[in-house]
């Protein structure tokens, strides 16, 4: 045998011997985590007989906490739960229709309930909810809107999310505002970020006053400031070509067409990553942001930029619209379970637990949230941060409105997703693009309501 | 007894029909018992899938629901839809100038690496190396070496007083962004063209010389006719790979927009058209219309190799006819 | 040839020749640099960007020398050192926390009194310094805390499914090129033709139903049997391969042993195995790196963390919003180094396999 023969035929015996070996040893321990708190304490020694739960969280702001949350369950039942967090879009849907689902899932926000409880990948809630584990009318009513499809409710609320503006206060100070006094209407936001914008003699962007889709599109808010919705009321039809929308889009547009737009996406393509010291706005090359109410929490700019020196305040009406002061889009994490779940009344003895008050107050708080839960919302410690009560007051002011949920939100987004991207991104007109799109979903939605 | 060859008796066998020989009917089980788990591999995960994928186009197929006959719906959805048209233009850039640059590219560097120079074997290392580099890597590693701002290749431009463009936002510059990415990784075809360029007769080249031709009359009607087999067979493999343009992509989008899968981005001009195939049926469920697309792109991918090779009889050169 | 015209070089003078030459040598010279150049420094810069730190990955103008947080010793524990303008001067002052957009900083030298100043006029001091922490960072860092995974589980199932995988593709392809190569049966050259074309087939159209099978009849979803089973029965492209080679195997070889008596098979395994261990050794690396950089297999079939191959689990790391540019390519970069060193062992293996897939038919 030649030499160079030797050495494969060794290579690949080495393989084979450490390939067999790692897939027929036990699941390795877990390793050791650097940094992150050891979440093994309160989880049991894995026995033969015990059931394994998992549960899939797309977001992924602390994983290490989620799952010692969820080991607390774990050890008063004497059941694994696996935290999977965070998951890909695409891998949810993957695991929905594939063979090993996980018992309960956790997005983000409601807008594929609609597609998902259509297609037949997670089930109708109502006849467990009819045992009385959970107590639906704890559940806030705008919350708990966003889960009902067609009559029946095919998800739980855990937690609930608004927006509001951030800025920063030493930019403020650079460019001559007051930095304890926000923008107090729409069009003073725009005036006030053409004082934040700063162009170099080369003609290079190196800061920015105000990006409406940072870090992701919050077309919702301003059309809902504009006075509407993309849905009628009623979910029944596309309203795309309607006042509100278009105006939103306007209003947003002028942050990059009134610049160079080439130069704005150029500048804002070196942002760092979303959760990193060198997030747009931690770093300081946007001096105001909507954003969520974790951002003041212990897992983002306390975390990563805790020398920043910003402030909070509820998004600005226009100005002829002051009585939709303090309007804002409550939507926020929704719960359910897939319909390939073998033993489903596991998995619902784990969600009815989740919602249950306390681990509600217990997991809002830590990470940072809205409770979604009434008597949850009664705990002293969300009133202890003083940015963290502007959100607060929000969620529960009468202009706080919740997103209209229908069987094809996902197709939705996506068509204003990329008509947003067109009009912010080519200056391109809004209303010819809404009348094509509306033209195309408006049959659309018909049909899936129909079924 | 004699020998046969294969070839031409094959036919009178098989016209003779069941009157084989003993000996015949042995080799013909031997012959499948050695290709045995082929042809299980061939009808199980071949032509079944085929089939299946053929009659899921007709249908808009559920994954827990009954699937309903929809005929030739799905064809005609398609052929309305802006997003196809889209998704094989973008296709269409990228097999007609990544694929023929991608050959230059190579042919060039491998009458580069013919010539004796000083370390010669050390620069071929260095050439093919970037080629091996699995691609989620090297994608991930362009991704950031194109950043608009702090990436090295704007740096790089602006040392020189060009503004680099906005590579991976701007969509007019995306496929550009990806054809570099794809440059860099030519290595086995360089190798390749090696090996054909070192098959060249030197004697050839010598009475080219001797007859007065300079360099690149000797390139033109000598050098590159001998290599054209090669040509060709690279670009068949290179257009039938760059039709399932895939991973590259599929990276670079997640890199490109912020949440979430924003397959295409920026504005859809990474929509290639397994791209938009693997977003239809894996993301939006929609199965059925995913198969007629991946018909559709078996159809395209036919006709392409095969204007490809009655082109190519005009243009190769075999030794020996 | 014989009706050129001599060309006009052949008239200059000979040192004129010789110049132009000389001047088209250095032009090749620069032209192999300059484009050896393009193929080498993105190494670099993946080695440079994977040993920076978190601060100075997104320094502009970017910079070769990575550099690190300049730190020193307070109260037993390490802290950087901000440069901070206090009252007019500009101290060196260790910073110790930050709230607020308010940091506490002491004086080294003076560690018992705290100085509270306002973030924005503190810089922190930067030195050149390489972060090798970051290679065991990114691999080390707890991706999904809770299912107890990271890199090395990655390079696990990577190397399970890429063992198998050559495993299977060996014991399927290597009879079927016989079988086509020196068995002599009816219709043979027909169904290779047949194996010819299934590698002109995309791979999209078997995708939907194969992973409907797969997923939703067979149960096999987030295993690895879809990825490896396919291996154990043949595919073209090997096939193909292994057949060329088996053909420039001596007839006279075979022949002796039909003489002899013995039957297909042991002339397949004595006699022509043995003399093709090269293009296996082929077979088995080109395997390898497929296995290794197989991306949309482990994407549709692959769910959990826990499976995922380094391809995925590399492009799940970019995809998490907490991943800086440095930890991501020193993943990246460990994920290339097994490849690369299995270059530089088999490099003959690589470049012989190459040219064989170059061979006309």
């Amino acid at each position: 045998m030649s030499r160079q023969g030797r050495w494969v035929y060794a290579l690949l015996a080495a393989a084979l011997a450490l390939a067999l070996l790692a897939a027929c040893a036990p699941p390795a321990a877990p390793a050791p985590a650097a940094g992150e708190a050891p979440a093994e304490q309160a989880a049991p020694p894995p026995s033969l007989e015990q059931q394994v739960l998992g549960v899939w969280i797309t977001w992924g702001d602390n994983p290490a906490q989620l799952q010692s949350l969820f080991d607390r369950y774990g050890a008063a039942n004497n059941v694994k739960v696996e935290v999977n967090s965070p998951v890909d879009d695409d891998k949810v849907i993957a695991g929905l229709s594939g063979s090993e689902p996980p018992d309960i899932l956790v997005t983000g926000g409601p807008d594929s309930v609609g597609t998902w409880a259509r297609e037949g990948l997670i089930i109708p809630l109502d006849d467990f909810l009819a045992g009385g584990e959970v107590d639906i009318n704890d559940i806030f009513e705008a919350p708990l809107g966003q889960c009902k499809y067609q009559g029946k409710y095919y998800c739980l609320p855990w937690g609930t999310d608004t927006y509001a503006l951030f800025w920063n206060k030493d930019l403020f100070e650079e460019a001559g505002l007051d930095p304890e006094q926000p923008p107090q209407t729409m069009e003073e936001l725009a005036e006030y970020a053409k004082k934040l914008t700063k162009i170099d003699d080369n003609g290079n962007i190196t800061q920015v006053g105000f990006i409406p889709d940072f870090s992701w599109s919050h077309l919702g808010l301003y059309t809902a400031m504009m006075g509407g919705y993309w849905y009628s009321e009623d979910g029944t039809r596309i309203t795309f070509t309607s006042d509100p929308v278009v105006n939103a889009l306007k209003w947003e547009q002028q942050f990059y067409c009134d610049y160079n737009t080439e130069d704005v996406l150029r500048f804002t393509s070196a942002f760092g990553g979303y959760m990193s010291p060198d997030n747009g706005f931690y770093a300081g090359k946007v001096a105001m942001m909507v954003e969520g109410e974790w951002q003041p929490g212990v897992n983002f700019i306390q975390k990563y930029k805790p020398e920043l020196y910003y402030g909070v305040a509820p998004f600005p009406p226009p100005q002829a619209n002051p009585e939709r002061k303090n309007t804002n889009l409550v939507s926020g994490t929704v719960a359910m379970i897939p319909s390939g779940v073998k033993d489903k009344a596991a998995a619902w003895k784990l969600m009815a637990w989740m919602m249950s008050p306390e681990i509600v107050a217990e997991e809002m708080v830590a990470n940072f949230n809205l409770p979604s839960s009434k008597k949850a919302a009664e705990d002293p410690r969300f009133h202890e941060n003083d940015k963290f009560e502007v959100f607060l007051k929000l969620m529960s002011d009468p202009n706080a409105k919740a997103p209209i949920l229908t069987p094809i939100n996902a197709e939705v987004d996506t068509e204003l997703g990329q008509i947003e991207e067109q009009v912010l991104h080519t200056c391109a007109d809004p209303l010819p693009l809404l009348e094509a799109a509306q033209a195309k979903l408006q049959p659309m939605l018909e049909k899936a309501l129909a079924e | 007894m004699a020998v046969r060859t294969g070839g031409g008796n094959v036919r009178r066998v098989w016209l003779r029909g069941p009157g084989w020989s003993r000996g015949e009917r042995r080799r013909l089980l031997t012959g499948l018992l050695f290709i045995s788990l082929w042809i299980i591999g061939f009808f199980a995960f071949t032509l079944y899938p085929m089939v299946a994928s053929l009659y899921y186009s007709f249908t808009e197929y559920h994954i827990k629901r009954a699937s309903e006959w929809i005929g030739l719906g799905n064809y005609v959805a398609l052929f309305r839809d802006p997003l196809f048209w889209k998704s094989l233009s973008n296709t269409a850039y990228m097999v007609a100038i990544g694929v023929p640059l991608s050959l230059f590219v190579s042919f060039v560097c491998a009458l580069l690496l013919n010539i004796k120079v000083r370390g010669q074997s050390i620069y071929r290392v260095v050439y093919f190396l970037p080629s091996i580099v699995p691609t989620v890597a090297s994608t991930l590693l362009w991704l950031w070496i194109l950043n608009p701002n702090s990436g090295l290749l704007n740096t790089l431009l602006g040392e020189i007083g060009i503004r680099g463009p906005n590579w991976t936002r701007d969509p007019a510059w995306s496929k550009p962004a990806l054809i570099l990415l794809g440059l860099w990784g030519v290595g086995n075809t360089i190798i390749i063209y090696l090996s054909g360029l070192q098959d060249v007769p030197v004697s050839l080249i010598e009475a080219a010389e001797l007859d007065g031709a300079n360099r690149w009359q000797r390139l033109w009607a000598i050098t590159i006719p001998l290599v054209s087999p090669i040509t060709l067979f690279n670009l068949i493999i290179g257009v039938i790979a760059t039709f399932q343009y895939f991973a590259q992509a599929y990276v670079l989008s997640a890199g490109v927009s912020p949440v979430g899968s924003g397959l295409g981005a920026p504005l859809n001009s990474t929509l290639f058209y397994s791209v938009y195939l693997y977003q239809q049926g894996f993301v939006y469920l929609k199965m059925g219309y995913a198969s007629a697309q991946a018909w559709i792109l078996f159809i395209v991918i036919m006709i392409c190799t095969v204007l490809l090779l009655r082109s190519s009889e005009r243009w190769t050169y075999y030794e020996g006819g | 040839m014989a009706q050129i015209a001599l060309p006009r070089a052949a008239l200059w003078p000979r040192w004129s020749r010789w110049l132009r030459r000389a001047a088209s040598n250095l032009i090749a010279h620069l032209a192999i640099m300059v484009i050896g150049l393009f193929f080498f420094v993105p190494f670099l810069w993946m080695l440079s960007t994977a040993l920076k730190s978190d601060q100075d990955v997104f320094r502009v103008p970017p910079t070769w020398l990575p550099h690190d947080n300049l730190q020193v010793v307070v109260n037993g524990q390490w802290v950087p050192v901000y440069e901070v303008d206090l009252e007019g001067q500009t101290r060196q002052l260790a910073l110790l926390s930050i709230a607020e957009g308010h940091g506490t900083f002491v004086d080294p030298a003076n560690p018992a009194e705290t100085i509270q100043v306002r973030m924005k006029f503190a810089r922190p001091i930067l030195v050149p310094g390489p972060r090798w922490q970051n290679f065991a960072d990114a691999m080390n860092r707890a991706t999904r805390p809770g299912l107890g995974v990271n890199f090395w589980t990655y390079i696990k199932n990577s190397l399970i499914i890429a063992v198998f995988a050559i495993i299977g593709t060996l014991i399927s392809c290597a009879p079927a090129a016989y079988g086509f190569a020196r068995v002599r049966w009816p219709g043979r050259d027909l169904v290779f033709l047949i194996v010819l074309s299934t590698m002109m087939l995309p791979f999209q159209v078997t995708m939907i139903p194969l992973y409907i099978v797969f997923t939703d009849k067979l149960r096999w979803g987030n295993t690895f049997l879809p990825l490896i089973v396919p291996t154990f029965f043949g595919n073209g492209f090997d096939i193909f391969l292994l057949r060329q080679f088996f053909r420039t195997v001596p007839e006279e070889l075979c022949d002796a042993g039909r003489v002899d008596g013995a039957s297909e098979f042991r002339i397949f395994w004595n006699i022509v195995l043995p003399l093709s261990v090269p293009v296996l050794a082929t077979i088995t690396v080109f395997t390898f790196l497929w296995a290794w950089n197989d991306f949309q297999g482990p994407l549709l079939y692959l769910t959990d963390p826990r499976r995922f191959t380094m391809a995925l689990g590399l492009q799940d790391f970019q995809g998490q919003h907490a991943v800086a540019w440095n930890l991501l390519m020193a993943a990246a970069a460990v994920f290339t180094i097994p490849i690369v060193i299995l270059f530089f062992f088999a490099q003959r293996t690589f470049i012989q396999g190459v040219k064989l897939t170059g061979l006309k038919g």
